[in-house]
């Protein structure tokens, strides 16, 4: 057998092997890697971290476990960098029936966060409240640009432990009746629904994207056109926001660099990997078509 | 006819969308809406076949017509609470502006039906493979199983939740009843992590298809991997730095060098600015157009085989 047929005979399970182990190993380290913030997601911080206390902000959160790799990092990075500069939101979900569970879920965690760090809990109701799941993605952006009020007003919650009243009621929506009364719109996604809430009411107030790798190139052109203040696209742009937030806060204790500063190294390693597996490829077929000339 | 067409948000309210959240009024008009939707189903259950035809078509049309004029028809600029409209160009601005959000929800109501048809069709399909003892019967079970377990600890931890323990603080686990556990476990311990497991066995294709699939045969095909090759190594922070910081020690820190234009992340921006934007633009300009088409035949009931039976 020659060097190209051996190149070109790799069988899969080694290659997934190399796959399982090359992508886990690294995650056992903490290697902080040196960073250069790409330009969208240095907007997408601006805008976030520009946000002034009694701000009031609505989360779009569509995302499940499915993209945690990225969307995870996302959105703990905003709510870090929301509950920090005690911005009031709203949170609904578009795109999975799951999203809403996910997104709470994330909030109880950044929670025992800040009890960590000796802070004092964002507190459902009267800090950010739960719109909940919307089927219907097309008919929900085109509600919120007529009248947000209309939109999402027949919802309701409460405090943990306390009665449901109307949202509308609640200190984070008390002010609110149209979109553009919202500071701002970021949504964290893995879908399309970021493209269909832009073509509904960009213009009515200032729209923020978290994507996942794949979303992004479609996501870019959002940014370009002035649509998005800002972009964080896949773990790259989650990890951009890290190394900015760890410029910015300095608190003790506070945490920064999370999951994407950690899994950063696993993308490296990943991407090494797949060129990897494309040049051997290439360089088998190369060699067994000069064996056989 | 113009306040019936005015706007609908301050009290009290003018129009027919306008009625408060929980009037009576309200759950009146709600009834008769019912009682309304019951006797049209009724009647066109009735209608002779030949007639469904233009019935829905007649439907359709004027579904689709109130978000055309949501779009097209001229809007009020600068409009207040208390503002009526001052002619009938306005008065119709005015009411579909403030239909708008009634309308959505509508849709957004019927969309929630979907949820319901997919569990329907679900429990019709397996129930039945698993009555006939068709292939692969057992994974119907299986299905149906997990199925029925996530409906009841679902509702039942919704139920706990909203009615029977809402005064309950949820938030401390030592309050979490069995069911609420068992949602947990289910929820978060199961189905979310096994929805992560099936989007990471992506990655293994993606090994799979670029030992095997990604060769460079053709022009074409050089083109794609370098451009591919240079996208990938821009998301390297390790790579991206280590090119600008070569650049840089070969033009003296100058930014204005035309070799600065060289980094990866440069090379990369190039790409996205100057060829990936504009034929994704391209590509959804393409399928924005042939949506509208689509939507014109939709709407129009042009579609031999839409809205006749």
């Amino acid at each position: 057998m020659t060097l190209g047929e051996k190149l070109l005979s790799i069988k899969r399970e080694t290659l997934f092997m190399i796959l399982i182990l090359a992508t886990s190993i690294p995650l056992f380290f903490n290697v902080t890697l040196p960073n250069q913030p790409k330009p969208e997601a240095i907007s997408f911080f601006e805008a976030a971290n520009g946000l002034k206390e009694g701000d009031t902000v609505i989360i779009q959160s569509d995302w499940t476990e499915g993209t945690r790799g990225e969307s995870r990092g996302s959105m703990d990075a905003l709510l870090r960098i929301l509950t920090r500069r005690g911005v009031k939101f709203a949170i609904l979900s578009v795109a999975d029936p799951q999203a809403p569970e996910v997104a709470r879920n994330v909030m109880a965690d950044i929670n025992k966060e800040r009890a960590k760090e000796g802070k004092q809990p964002y507190r459902k109701w009267d800090d950010w409240v739960e719109l909940g799941f919307f089927p219907n993605g097309e008919a929900l952006g085109k509600s919120i640009s007529a009248n947000l009020r209309n939109a999402v007003g027949s919802k309701l919650d409460g405090p943990d432990g306390g009665a449901k009243k109307p949202v509308f009621e609640s200190p984070v929506l008390k002010d609110i009746k149209l979109i553009s009364d919202v500071d701002m719109y970021f949504v964290v996604t893995g879908t399309k629904s970021i493209i269909i809430a832009i073509e509904r009411f960009a213009k009515q107030t200032k729209m923020a994207g978290m994507v996942t790798g794949v979303m992004g190139p479609e996501t870019y052109n959002y940014y370009v056109s002035g649509q998005l203040v800002g972009l964080v696209a896949g773990l790259k742009g989650v990890y951009d926001v890290e190394s900015q937030m760890a410029e910015t806060y300095k608190g003790e204790g506070e945490v920064n660099l999370d999951k994407g500063t950690k899994y950063i190294f696993t993308l490296h390693v990943g991407i090494f990997l797949l060129i990897l597996a494309v040049v051997i490829g290439n360089v088998g077929v190369f060699l067994t078509r000069g064996a056989k000339k | 006819m113009n306040p019936f067409l005015a706007q609908a948000t301050y009290d009290p309210p003018l129009t027919f969308w306008g009625r408060a959240s929980g009037s009576g009024e309200l759950w009146m008009m709600l009834g008769v809406a019912l009682l309304v939707g019951f006797g049209l189903m009724f009647a066109m259950l009735q209608a002779p076949a030949r007639m469904r035809r233009p019935i829905v078509a007649t439907f359709t049309f004027l579904a689709g017509l109130f978000f055309v004029l949501a779009w097209l028809w001229p809007k009020a600029q600068g409009r207040e609470g208390g503002d009526l409209p001052r002619d009938g160009i306005e008065a119709v601005g005015f009411w579909v502006e403030d239909a708008t959000g009634r309308i959505g929800t509508m849709a957004t109501v019927l969309s929630a039906f979907l949820l319901g048809l997919g569990a329907y069709s679900l429990l019709r399909i397996h129930l039945g493979r698993i009555v006939k003892k068709q292939t692969d019967w057992a994974f119907s079970v299986v299905l149906l199983v997990s199925m029925l377990a996530m409906m009841v600890v679902g509702y039942g931890s919704w139920y706990q939740q909203e009615f029977s323990m809402k005064d309950t603080d949820f938030g401390n686990r030592a309050n979490w009843t069995a069911i609420i556990t068992a949602k947990d476990f289910l929820f978060d311990g199961i189905l979310q992590k096994m929805d992560g497991a099936m989007f990471s066995i992506i990655a293994f294709y993606i090994m799979s298809a670029a030992y095997r699939a990604f060769r460079v045969r053709s022009v074409e095909a050089t083109i794609l991997l370098s451009t591919a090759l240079i996208i990938m190594l821009s998301l390297l922070a390790v790579v991206d730095m280590a090119s600008a910081n070569f650049i840089a020690n070969f033009t003296g820190g100058d930014k204005n060098h035309f070799m600065s234009n060289f980094t990866i992340s440069e090379i990369a921006g190039f790409i996205r600015t100057a060829f990936q934007s504009p034929s994704i633009r391209a590509i959804d300009f393409g399928i924005g157009v042939g949506a509208l088409a689509m939507g014109l035949r939709l709407w129009l009931s042009l579609d031999k085989a839409g809205g006749s039976s």
